[in-house]
C-alpha cells in the first residue's frame, strides 16, 4: 500500500512537425493518494491519462513537477495491467506469471498458481496464450500484475478492448482479487459508468491536462452494476461529467472568438 | 529506467574528437579490419604452417612487383590473371545467355514449370565441385572443361533468378495492360522488361559470384595458368603463404566486384520495389538476394 | 433459374475434400517434376553427352541402391548430417550475438557490417582449403566451413528481427523491472528466433555445399570423401551416384525436416492452430 504524490505535474511533448504546436498532455496536476484505496483517473481521450501512469511508472519523465511514489523507505513496486494482455506468446500462462516473479523455484509457481486461481484460470497454466480467448488472457494479465504484491498497481483502461459481458464479468473478479488483496490502485478508463462502479475516488482531467474534479465516491462493496445506488451516483456523475464538457466546449468558442480578427 | 532498445549511440559532449572518431561508424571499420589481423596473427602464432600477415604481404608484394621469390620463380601476377579473367567472362556470358532463355521459358510457362523446375532445383543443389570433377573426367586439363564448370556452376543461378523475375510480374499489371489494350511490344518493353530486369541484375550477381568460385575451381583441377592453378601451385610446394596470398587476391577481387559494380546495378534495377525499405533490410535482400535453391 | 443453391450443395459428397485434392496436386507436381527431370537426363545421356560421360538415370540408380543397400550410405551420410548440424549450431552462436549487436548499436553494425558481407563472398573452395592447412584432415574443417558461411545470413537476419520486437511487450517488462538478461532470454530471443531460423533455412543449400567441398579436400569419412574417392578412382556413375544421394537427401532435409521444425520450434503462433 504505497502514497502517490503528483506536485504541479507538467507533461508537454514537444511538436512534431514545424509549424504545429507542442501538445499539453498533462497542466499543473496535483493530487494524493494513500493506502488501501481505488482511484480511478477519468477523461476525454487524449486528456493525458495513459501519460499520467507512464509517468508514475517511469516509463516517461516529466517535463516539470514532482511525481513520488513511496512505500515506507524502499522504492515503490509497481504493477501494471495494459489495455492488451502483452502475455509472452511464446510462453505458456504460468511461464508468463513466472517471468515477472523475481524468484523462482517452487515457492515462486505455487504462488502464481494462488493468483492464477483468483481469476478462475488455475487450470490454464500449460496453455499458450493464443489458446486463451481475449478476456482470458486479461484475465491472466490482471493476476500476473497482482502477483508481484505491488505497492501501487497502475490499470490503463484494461477492459476497454473487451466486449461488454467478458467486461462486466472482470470487473466483478476485479473488485474481488482487490478486496482480497488490498492494494492501491490507480485506474485509467475513459468510461465514466466503469469508474463510478470501481472507484473509491475519481479524479477528472479535461482535455489539455487539467484536473478538473476529484470527486470521492461513497458506496458499500461489493458493488454490482445493477445496484441501484451505483446506476444513481453514475448518473449523478455522467451529469457533472457532460456539465465539464459543456464547459470547454464554451471556452473553446470563447477562445476561438476573442482570436478571430 | 526504460530498457528500450538503443538505436542511436548517443554521444553527446564526449570529449574530444579522438573518441568521436573512434567511434564514428569509419572507425568502427577500420577497427574490425585491426581486429581481424588480430586474429590472423593469432591463427599463425598456434599453428606453424600458417602464415603471417606480415610474410603474405611481403609475397604478394614480391608477387605483384614481378620479383624473384628467392630466384626460383619470377611473379607472374598480370599473367594469371589475364589467363583467368577470360574464362570467368565467357563461362558467366554463356551461363547468363541460356540462363535468361532457359529462364523465361520456364518461368512464363506453367507447363514447362511443372516440367523444368525440380531440375533447376537439382542443378542448382550440384556442389561446383562435382562439375569441376565431372569436366576434368570429360574433358581433361585445360580452358575448355574451366569454362565449362564455371557455366554450369553459374546457369542454374542465373535461371533461377529469371524464373522468380518473370513470375514476379504481378498477374494484375499484367491484367490491366491487355485490359487497357497495350499492344505486345509495348507491354514487353514498360512492363516485363524493367519488372524483370532487376531480378536479371540479381542472377547476374549470383553468376558472377558462384562462377568465381567455380573458376579457381576449375583451374585448380584442370589448368596449367591462372589464379586458381598458381594458388594451388604454392598449396603444393608448401608455400602457404603464397597460398593464403592468393586466396586474398581472390577475395579481394570478387569483393571489390560485387561491392562497387553489381550491387549499384541491382540496386538501380530495384529501385522501384525497393524504395521503402531500411538499411538494414536492405542489406538483408542483398545477402539472401536470389535462390538458393530454398 | 430454378433453384439455385448457394454452396455446396448436399454433404454427402463423392468428391476429394480440399485437403486431399490439394495433397493430390502437390503429388502430381512432384510426379511431373521428377519426370522432367528424367526425361532431360536420359535426352543427355542418350543423345548428346554419351553413355559413358553421362550414365543413364538407370544405371545410377542401381548404383544408388547399391549404395544404400550395403550400408555405406549410413556410414557416411551420419557423420556428414552431424558435421552439418554442429556447423549450423556454431553458425547460430555465432551468429546471434553478432546480430544482436549489429541490430542494436550503431557502433557493432558499422563495425561487422564489412565481415558479414565479405563472409558471404568468400568463395567456398577458400574454406575447404584453409580448413585443410589450419586444422589437417579433421572433423573441425567442415564443422568450421559450415559455420562461416551461415553465420552471416543468421546474424543479417536476427539484425532484422531485432526490428521487428513488440514494442509493447518491452514496455512491459519495463514496467514489471525485467532485467536485461531475462528480457534478451524471454522477450528478444523468441522474438527473433524466426528470422534466426530462416538464415539458416536459406543457408542450408549454400552450407551443404560447402561442407562437401571441404569434405572433399580434407575427411577421412563422409559424402564428400567418398565423392573424392570415387572420383580418384574415376568411376563416374559412383560418383554421380553418391551426388545424386546427397542431393536428394538434401532436398528432403530441405522440404520435409526444417519445415516441420520450424513448425514445431514456432508452433505457440496462432496462425499454426487449427
Amino acid at each position: 500500500m504505497a502514497t502517490l504524490r503528483v506536485d504541479h505535474l507538467n507533461k508537454t511533448f514537444p511538436a512534431i512537425e514545424r509549424g504545429s504546436e507542442s501538445t499539453t498532455a498533462i497542466d499543473d496536476l496535483s493530487f494524493e493518494l494513500s493506502g488501501y484505496v481505488f482511484v480511478s483517473v477519468v477523461g476525454p481521450s487524449g486528456c493525458g491519462k495513459s501519460t499520467l501512469l507512464n509517468i508514475v511508472s517511469a516509463i516517461d519523465a516529466p517535463t516539470t513537477g514532482t511525481v513520488s511514489v513511496f512505500e515506507g523507505d524502499r522504492p515503490a513496486r509497481f504493477g501494471y495491467v495494459f489495455q492488451d494482455p502483452r502475455l509472452l506468446p511464446w510462453r505458456t500462462v504460468m511461464q508468463n506469471m513466472l517471468y515477472v516473479q523475481d524468484g523462482k523455484g517452487s515457492d515462486a509457481h505455487d504462488h502464481a498458481l494462488d493468483y492464477l486461481g483468483m481469476v478462475g484460470l488455475e487450470d490454464a497454466g500449460g496453455k499458450f496464450p493464443s489458446q486463451l480467448s481475449g478476456g482470458m488472457q486479461q484475465r491472466v494479465g490482471i493476476a500476473r500484475a497482482f502477483s508481484v504484491e505491488p505497492d501501487l498497481l497502475l490499470m490503463d483502461e484494461p477492459f476497454s478492448h473487451l466486449d461488454a459481458i467478458t467486461a462486466r464479468s472482470l470487473r466483478e473478479q476485479l473488485q474481488e482479487i482487490w478486496v482480497r488483496t488490498k492494494k492501491t490502485v490507480l485506474f485509467v478508463t475513459h468510461d465514466v459508468m466503469e469508474a463510478v462502479q470501481l472507484s473509491d475516488r475519481i479524479i477528472v482531467l479535461a482535455q489539455g491536462g487539467r484536473l478538473y474534479a476529484d470527486i470521492p465516491i461513497e458506496l458499500p462493496r461489493p458493488r454490482r452494476a445493477s445496484d441501484t445506488a451505483v446506476a444513481t451516483a453514475q448518473a449523478q456523475i455522467l451529469q457533472r461529467f457532460e456539465a465539464m464538457q459543456e464547459e470547454v466546449e464554451q471556452t473553446r468558442g470563447d477562445a476561438e472568438v476573442s482570436a478571430a480578427p | 529506467m526504460s530498457i528500450a532498445l538503443e538505436r542511436r549511440a548517443v554521444r553527446g559532449g564526449a570529449p574530444g574528437a579522438i573518441r568521436r572518431a573512434v567511434t564514428s561508424d569509419i572507425g568502427a571499420r577500420i577497427a574490425s579490419y585491426l581486429f581481424l589481423l588480430l586474429v590472423w596473427q593469432l591463427i599463425a602464432l598456434y599453428e606453424d604452417r600458417f602464415p603471417t600477415p606480415a610474410e603474405v604481404f611481403g609475397f604478394l608484394w614480391i608477387e605483384v612487383t614481378a620479383g624473384s621469390h628467392g630466384g626460383v620463380v619470377r611473379g607472374q601476377f598480370l599473367e594469371h590473371f589475364a589467363a583467368t579473367l577470360p574464362r570467368f567472362a565467357l563461362g558467366i556470358a554463356i551461363s547468363m545467355a541460356l540462363g535468361m532463355v532457359t529462364g523465361v521459358v520456364i518461368g512464363a510457362s506453367k507447363v514447362a514449370e511443372a516440367l523444368f523446375k525440380d531440375t533447376l532445383l537439382v542443378l542448382l543443389a550440384l556442389p561446383a565441385i562435382i562439375w569441376a570433377f565431372l569436366t576434368q573426367m570429360w574433358l581433361g586439363l585445360g580452358d575448355d572443361a574451366v569454362v565449362i564448370t564455371t557455366f554450369l556452376s553459374a546457369f542454374p543461378f542465373a535461371a533461377v533468378n529469371v524464373v522468380q523475375g518473370v513470375q514476379a510480374i504481378p498477374r494484375d499489371l499484367r491484367r490491366m495492360s491487355s485490359a487497357f489494350g497495350v499492344s505486345t511490344y509495348r507491354r514487353f518493353r514498360y512492363l516485363q522488361v524493367p519488372a524483370v530486369t532487376g531480378y536479371v541484375f540479381a542472377g547476374l550477381r549470383f553468376a558472377v559470384i558462384i562462377g568465381w568460385n567455380a573458376v579457381l575451381l576449375g583451374e585448380w583441377f584442370s589448368a596449367s595458368e591462372g589464379v586458381g592453378w598458381r594458388s594451388r601451385y604454392w598449396y603444393d610446394a608448401n608455400r602457404y603463404k603464397g597460398f593464403v596470398g592468393w586466396v586474398l587476391v581472390f577475395i579481394l577481387f570478387i569483393v571489390l566486384l560485387d561491392r562497387l559494380v553489381l550491387v549499384r546495378l541491382q540496386r538501380r534495377a530495384f529501385r522501384w520495389r525497393d524504395a521503402q525499405l531500411s538499411a538494414i533490410e536492405r542489406e538483408a535482400e542483398e545477402v539472401q538476394l536470389g535462390v538458393t535453391g530454398a | 433459374m430454378g433453384s439455385t443453391t448457394v454452396g455446396r450443395g448436399p454433404r454427402r459428397d463423392t468428391r476429394l475434400s480440399l485437403a486431399a485434392r490439394r495433397r493430390l496436386r502437390g503429388v502430381l507436381g512432384f510426379v511431373v517434376g521428377v519426370g522432367g527431370f528424367l526425361l532431360v537426363w536420359t535426352l543427355l545421356s542418350e543423345f548428346i553427352v554419351g553413355k559413358f560421360l553421362l550414365p543413364p538415370p538407370l544405371e545410377i540408380g542401381q548404383e544408388m541402391w547399391g549404395i544404400v543397400r550395403t550400408g555405406a550410405f549410413l556410414d557416411h551420410f551420419v557423420p556428414t548430417i552431424m558435421r552439418l548440424g554442429y556447423g549450423f549450431g556454431l553458425a547460430l552462436v555465432i551468429g546471434f550475438p553478432i546480430g544482436y549487436l549489429m541490430g542494436t548499436s550503431r557502433y557493432w553494425r558499422a563495425f561487422f557490417h564489412d565481415m558479414v558481407i565479405v563472409a558471404g563472398s568468400i568463395p567456398g573452395i577458400t574454406y575447404a582449403v584453409m580448413a585443410l592447412v589450419v586444422l589437417g584432415i579433421s572433423v573441425l574443417g567442415p564443422v568450421i566451413s559450415v559455420g562461416l558461411v551461415s553465420m552471416p545470413y543468421v546474424a543479417i537476419n536476427v539484425a532484422e528481427g531485432l526490428d521487428s520486437v513488440d514494442r509493447r511487450l518491452m514496455q512491459m517488462s519495463d514496467a514489471f523491472s525485467r532485467r536485461r538478461v531475462d528480457v534478451v532470454r524471454h522477450v528478444l530471443v523468441p522474438s527473433v528466433a524466426p528470422f534466426a531460423f530462416a538464415g539458416v533455412r536459406l543457408s542450408f543449400a549454400l552450407a551443404w555445399k560447402v561442407e562437401q567441398l571441404t569434405e572433399v579436400f580434407g575427411s577421412s569419412k563422409g559424402v564428400g570423401f567418398q565423392i573424392r574417392k570415387e572420383f580418384e578412382d574415376f568411376s563416374i556413375p559412383g560418383m554421380l551416384a553418391w551426388v545424386l544421394l546427397f542431393i536428394v537427401f538434401m532436398i528432403l532435409v530441405e522440404r520435409f525436416v526444417l519445415v516441420r521444425l520450424e513448425r514445431y520450434l514456432f508452433r505457440w503462433r496462432l496462425e499454426d492452430q487449427g
